[in-house]
């Protein structure tokens, strides 16, 4: 050390020193919260300023902040739940616990619901992002919303398999209000998806501007959202019961049979040991979107450098520095604002680790209907119910099974059994 | 009262003859042709099921450029909202066919309209699954043993064509126009397309998509570039054919 900078380093930890004083002694005031734009789809849009402003005032006037929820009639959702879930961390007027969603979602699916919490990049799978309003472990057909008591089975029974704890120890009411915080992030998500996509197709005398009617914005947007979310209470799949008289050992083996069958096909996935080995290099709906536009960003950024400016004419050239920043800008949100895409392995079925619920229904539930947002296709009009039960007994003897070759006496890795 | 009942309905019957008489109806047509060396689609690799789609030469299809540089699978529908229909055509055909043959889709790109089933099909011998990944319709990935097929309708139109995949064999993608409208069309190996029966006498607005180039920016007809933002060219539609000629899209677009 050279005394030249001994005063300097004293002086910054001095300067350490009263900012650590003044945070202890609470004289500045925390920061509103607030809801993070979805940059990622607006660049993919090219929005222009404008229009990424545009999209956040009407945003504010349906959803209000994190702090203070707008509950708009027409979500179909109770304000008093909100109200409990929303806003810092802090005991009400009669010593009930607010802020909850911050307490205990918000860390890893952020304060928007975008998964973008400061946990989110050190877990993997990653969290949920609400705001496409996609969920995969419901009792509803693949591209239905969850029922309120699907999203609430998922709190109480976490996601085995993946960093989702269960709540089953906070109060059923706790539950519930984040439940519906939920419902509302992403019905606030969605929206905000639809408003700037809507841009695209406006016509030219709308000069980039939404119209901000009651009609479109209410009665086009927000209804058509929300009510995909109250259709889902009518929407649970009937199922119907495993035969009560079913002879469990010729089930599994009928099971088996559609398992490597060319009908079901669970064996292209899944693998032909059971083990999610046969098709490694997909991606579900969430990653797949970062995929793509990193794709469309290296080619861009690859057919710039190789376009020669010299001989442009004046709009040409003002047109390839805006392609020039949007590449710039699009590189700089997906720094910030996503994630390092991620493939989705096919289920391991020999863990016996069930990420929607092991009860037999669960199984039944992801057979049928598929996964949404995973590659999982639906196998309902395909194969009819009592096969989908054959399978359920089947997968759920995959763990067990001994006497096979590859049987769970046998060593789990792949490598190992060939 | 009867009488004049009768009247009045054979009166508002031959109004309503006349009127489609009256109304003429124009075919827009032309070629789309690649200004830029053809390029020679790369070969797929077929690593999944290989004893049955090994058989096939599969070639990337995200740019099908024909000998005499004619730009197959060019997307063209007309864009206005409320744009009149063709008697003969009011109510969509019976159905639209995407086939999963030969460990790809056929065709690479299906035109369907809103209220017309989907039918997918499975003609090969190993089972596929195909993810049509709509935006405002729901999106759908049914299971398609072989030799079976799936039916999806569709209530909306979509903005932009949706992707249909199969998870199964990730070398198979197409795309999937939706319109409200019979006027929607793909151009053929040649380059060429054909939109029949527009209501003419006025000025209608195209749509122009490809896969690669997204919506076609620019294009050249008879040596005179033509900017069109968003892919939007306004065609003024007379009756009889309007034949758009020879419009040359620059390779640069489709480096994206």
């Amino acid at each position: 050390m050279t005394p030249e900078t001994m005063p300097r380093r004293s002086s910054i930890a001095f300067a350490g020193l009263i900012v650590c004083l003044a945070a202890l002694t609470g004289c500045g005031k925390t920061p509103p919260a607030y809801f993070r734009p979805n940059m990622v789809e607006a660049t993919k849009q090219r929005l222009t300023p404008d229009q990424e402003k545009q999209v956040a005032t009407i945003l504010l006037a349906m959803f209000g902040t994190p702090d203070e929820p707008v509950c708009l009639p027409e979500t179909g959702l109770d304000e008093a739940k909100l109200r409990l879930a929303a806003g810092p961390v802090r005991s009400d007027i009669v010593g009930r616990k607010n802020g909850l969603y911050r307490e205990h979602c918000g860390h890893c699916h952020g304060v928007t619901g975008d998964a973008l919490g400061p946990t989110a990049a050190f877990l993997n799978p990653y969290p949920r992002d609400y705001r496409p309003g996609v969920f995969k472990f419901k009792s509803t057909e693949r591209a239905d919303k969850p029922t309120h008591a699907d999203l609430v089975r998922v709190l109480h029974k976490g996601i085995p398999g993946t960093s989702m704890p269960s709540f089953a120890l906070l109060p059923a009411a706790q539950v519930d209000a984040l439940a519906e915080y939920v419902k509302y992030l992403s019905i606030r998500g969605e929206t905000e998806l639809t408003l700037m996509r809507a841009y695209f197709e406006l016509d030219d005398e709308a000069q980039g501007s939404l119209p901000e009617t009651r009609e479109f914005l209410i009665d086009e947007t927000l209804v058509t959202v929300a009510d995909k979310w109250k259709a889902a209470a009518d929407a649970e799949i009937q199922v119907p019961p495993m035969p009560a008289d079913i002879d469990l050992v010729a089930s599994i083996a009928k099971g088996k049979e559609l398992f490597y069958g060319d009908k079901a096909n669970c064996v292209k996935c899944h693998g032909v040991t059971g083990l999610g080995d046969g098709q490694a290099n997909d991606y579900d709906d969430w990653n797949k979107a970062i995929v793509e536009i990193g794709k469309e960003l290296s080619s861009g950024s690859a057919a710039a450098r190789e376009t020669s400016t010299s001989g442009m004419s004046p709009d040409e050239l003002s047109e390839h520095r805006a392609q020039l920043a949007w590449l710039d800008k699009f590189g700089r949100v997906l720094d910030g604002d996503a994630l390092e895409p991620r493939t989705i392995p096919p289920r391991n079925l020999r863990h016996g680790i069930y990420r929607g619920g092991r009860r037999p229904i669960d199984l039944y539930y992801r057979i049928h209907a598929g996964i949404n947002g995973a590659p999982m296709p639906a196998a309902k009009g395909t194969v009819p119910p009592e096969e989908i039960w054959h399978i359920v007994n089947y997968v759920r003897s995959l763990p067990y099974e001994l006497d096979g070759e590859l049987g769970a006496d046998k060593p789990m890795l792949a490598r190992d059994r060939f | 009262m009867k009488a004049s009942f009768t009247l009045s309905f054979a009166t508002v019957a031959a109004l309503a003859v006349s009127a489609v008489h009256a109304d003429e109806w124009g075919t827009i047509k032309g070629k789309f042709v690649f200004g830029g060396a053809a390029p020679t689609a790369t070969e797929l690799k077929a690593d999944k099921d290989v004893e049955v789609c090994g058989k096939h030469k599969l070639l990337a299809e995200e740019l099908v450029v024909a000998a005499d540089k004619g730009i197959a699978n060019v997307v063209v529908f007309v864009r206005d909202k409320g744009v009149k229909v063709h008697p003969d055509l009011a109510t969509p055909g019976d159905k639209v066919v995407l086939d999963n043959k030969d460990c790809r889709f056929e065709p690479h790109v299906a035109v369907v309209r809103t209220g017309q089933t989907l039918v997918i099909r499975n003609s090969d011998s190993v089972g596929h699954n195909s993810n049509v990944a709509t935006i405002k319709n729901s999106p759908s990935n049914n299971l398609i043993p072989a030799g079976g097929e799936a039916t999806v309708t569709f209530a909306s139109e979509e903005a932009i064509p949706a992707q249909v995949t199969c998870n199964i064999h990730p070398w198979m993608k197409s795309w999937l126009v939706v319109r409200p409208n019979p006027y929607a069309t793909v151009s053929k190996a040649d380059g060429s397309f054909e939109i029949k029966n527009v209501p003419a006498g006025g000025e209608i607005e195209l749509q122009i998509w490809h896969e690669k180039a997204g919506y076609v920016g620019e294009v050249t007809v008879s040596g005179k570039a033509e900017k069109i933002a968003k892919g939007r060219k306004k065609v003024k539609v007379a009756a009889g054919d309007n034949d758009l000629g020879e419009m040359v899209l620059d390779a640069n677009l489709f480096k994206k």
